[in-house]
């Protein structure tokens, strides 16, 4: 096995490339998390989206409007999260596995209706995201390689993290969501609308849920299967889990399954069995999720023995 | 006062009503989808109940459909009872259907009956044992079971895949296992259809799973653990304990289903045969909130659905996914606890206008 032609610098790129969808799931994730709301609805969310991308990309060629259709799919979708989370106090794990299912056959059926096809669907006609080329990195093969050709949304995600970090950890409003987190009872005392900040939370985790599914048909490919997002969308959530949702750390996260994805698909070539490759993502996952976990609670006993320690004191 | 309040409030909601009710709507919404697309839904809908139930090959596709329903969503209420959403129902049915599979072609030697049993039971057991994964990281570090479950879902529809394709392959080009002996192979009935043994082999299952959750202190730890955690410890009751074990027996019950569907309906293990029967199985379960006694019904009604869909397919020009879209919209309406909130409150009206 060569080792050099599977870690080289070209690995920079391909792991930032399938970081993203999981990225933007991840921070669409996060957000809610920090609302007190555990949003197992990503999937179908980003699912959505993915289909209207593609959808009104093929019918009007322009991908501006495809991105703008599929956010407001995935603003609906949450919306409906919403309503029955908040306003009608459905179970937000019950909910956000029925949206999932929902997404799954609305897209099913829609693929049949709108495109006329089942199972997949790809044509020339489907106008992607574009990537930013800037020629004059090209003289230099490890500039070009790095940082040449990244699609406007990989620029974008990296964005987003500092805009969500920014929003949550430097701004009143992301103090008064975190208060929403930690204690809504106390929030409420606090004179803040908890359940607006909910309603305002879970749109904007529509919103980037809908880049996410954009990004995963019309940006990452060109093209929709029935359920591609492939639990991405979950990969997301324990991306954000790992990251204690916190946007930048949820970002690492994401960047670590884009790694172990692009390291599975070169090991394909030296004759692993196709079937390791595809679920290591998935294990390596559930891997990393149980050791943050591990370590939260490492944390949280520590801060509790403390706390008695302190009381006894007193 | 204070009394009055109480009392409105201990009295149980009438969730058979609102089912009731979250039903009709969703028949509704999906007429009105039926419209839309310019189909006559009276006509879908009667096409769709005798896709279900009219003639052998109908009605036996209906009742096949309807054994690895019942068992799945059983498996689903068994955690949701200590309180765990088990999604991985999936995973365990694709490898208690591989195991099934591998002991019914391998063990040829022994009788029928002591094959199926251990068919059953070493189906059972790997399913039990795949769910002590996300258990065991819910139980002891709190990490999310929805999420570990439908990650580990595509881990387990991998592995099989890898093993149907490489060492348990039959080697005839469609990834599949060799057939199994045929006293393993659980009779058929109503022929042409598929309809066998099994859905007796499921309803046993589903009356034992009563008695456990209703009527056995493990059912009753289950049912505390998953009411109050805090509550349960308080009284002396592992928390831990009581979730490892309701995800054993869910993950049990998946296992069984998918020696099921091997022993019954196929005779083999197809690579990707599922098709999501263990989701259809959390929908019915969800559907009517984990209600031990409201689960076997609902998971007939999806059967009926599911089957009758095809019907209403051929001879209408209605997609299947519409059904599909109904569930969906059907499942939605039923998580929501407080839709037909007014009922209760014209109820508690009525109430407090006797007292």
């Amino acid at each position: 096995m060569n080792f050099d032609s599977i870690f080289d610098y070209t690995l920079i790129y391909a792991t930032i490339r399938a970081a993203t969808p999981i990225l933007f799931a991840a921070l669409a994730a996060a957000i809610t998390e920090q609302g007190d709301i555990t949003n197992i609805g990503t999937e179908g969310i980003m699912l959505t989206s993915a289909f209207a991308a593609v959808l009104v990309s093929y019918t009007t060629g322009s991908w501006i409007l495809a991105l703008i259709v599929s956010m407001i799919a995935g603003v609906l979708m949450a919306l409906i999260m919403a309503v029955a989370h908040i306003k009608y106090k459905a179970d937000i794990t019950a909910i956000g596995i029925a949206i999932n299912m929902l997404a799954l056959a609305i897209t099913k059926f829609g693929i049949k209706q709108f495109l006329g096809t089942t199972g997949s669907f790809t044509d020339p006609k489907i106008v992607g995201i574009p990537k930013i080329n800037i020629p004059f990195l090209e003289g230099n093969k490890y500039l070009n390689g790095i940082f040449n050709n990244w699609s406007l949304m990989e620029i974008f995600g990296i964005v987003m993290v500092l805009l969500l970090t920014f929003l949550l950890y430097r701004t009143v409003w992301g103090l008064r969501l975190r208060s929403v987190g930690r204690f809504p009872m106390a929030a409420e005392t606090a004179g803040i609308n908890v359940n607006r900040m909910k309603y305002q939370v879970m749109i904007i985790s529509g919103v980037l849920g809908g880049l996410a599914g954009a990004h995963l048909s019309i940006g990452y490919s060109q093209m929709f299967i029935e359920n591609m997002t492939n639990g991405r969308g979950f990969m997301g959530v324990a991306a954000m889990f790992f990251g204690g949702a916190n946007p930048a750390l949820a970002w690492v996260g994401s960047l670590l399954f884009g790694f172990v994805d692009s390291i599975g698909g070169r090991l394909q070539a030296y004759g692993w069995p196709s079937q390791f490759v595809l679920m290591l993502p998935y294990i390596i996952t559930i891997s990393v999720l149980a050791f943050s976990m591990w370590r939260k609670k490492r944390r949280e006993e520590k801060a509790k023995s403390s706390l008695t320690i302190a009381t006894v004191k007193n | 006062m204070v009394k009055r309040r109480t009392f409105i409030t201990t009295k149980s909601p009438n969730k058979y009503i609102n089912l009731l009710l979250t039903t009709l709507v969703s028949i509704l919404i999906g007429a009105v989808i039926m419209l839309a697309l310019g189909h006559n839904p009276i006509e879908a809908y009667i096409q769709l109940f005798k896709g279900a139930f009219v003639g052998k090959l109908n009605l036996g596709t209906t009742l096949q459909k309807f054994a690895p329903l019942l068992l799945t969503s059983l498996a689903f209420a068994t955690a949701a009872r200590a309180g765990v959403f088990n999604v991985g129902v999936e995973g365990e049915l694709y490898l208690g259907a591989i195991a099934a599979a591998w002991i019914g072609y391998t063990f040829t030697s022994l009788p029928g009956p002591i094959l199926i049993l251990l068919c059953m039971v070493v189906a059972a057991l790997v399913g039990a044992a795949w769910s002590y994964i996300p258990s065991s990281l819910k139980a002891y570090l709190g990490v999310n079971e929805v999420c570990v479950t439908i990650l580990m879902n595509y881990v387990a529809l991998y592995i099989t895949s890898y093993l149907v394709n490489g060492p348990l392959s039959a080697k005839t080009g469609v990834p599949q296992t060799p057939t199994v002996a045929a006293g393993a192979k659980l009779a058929q009935f109503m022929k042409p259809s598929q309809a066998n043994m099994g859905l007796f082999i499921a309803i046993g299952v589903a009356v034992l799973v009563y008695w456990i959750l209703n009527k056995s202190t493990l059912g009753y730890k289950f049912t505390t653990v998953g009411l109050n955690p805090l509550h349960a410890e308080y009284i002396g009751i592992k928390p831990e304990k009581s979730i490892i074990n309701s995800m054993f027996l869910s993950g049990a019950i998946g296992g069984i289903a998918g020696a099921i569907e091997v022993l019954g309906t196929y005779g083999y293990f197809l690579d990707n045969f599922s098709s999501g029967m263990a989701f259809d199985g959390m929908l019915a379960a969800l559907i009517v909130k984990n209600d031990i006694k409201m689960v076997p019904f609902m998971a007939f009604f999806l059967a009926v659905l599911k089957s009758g869909a095809l019907g209403m397919e051929r001879y209408t020009g209605v997609p299947k996914s519409v059904v599909d879209t109904i569930i969906a919209v059907f499942i939605i309406f039923a998580t929501m606890e407080a839709l037909f909130a007014f009922l209760q409150k014209r109820k508690a009206k009525l109430v407090e206008e006797q007292i």
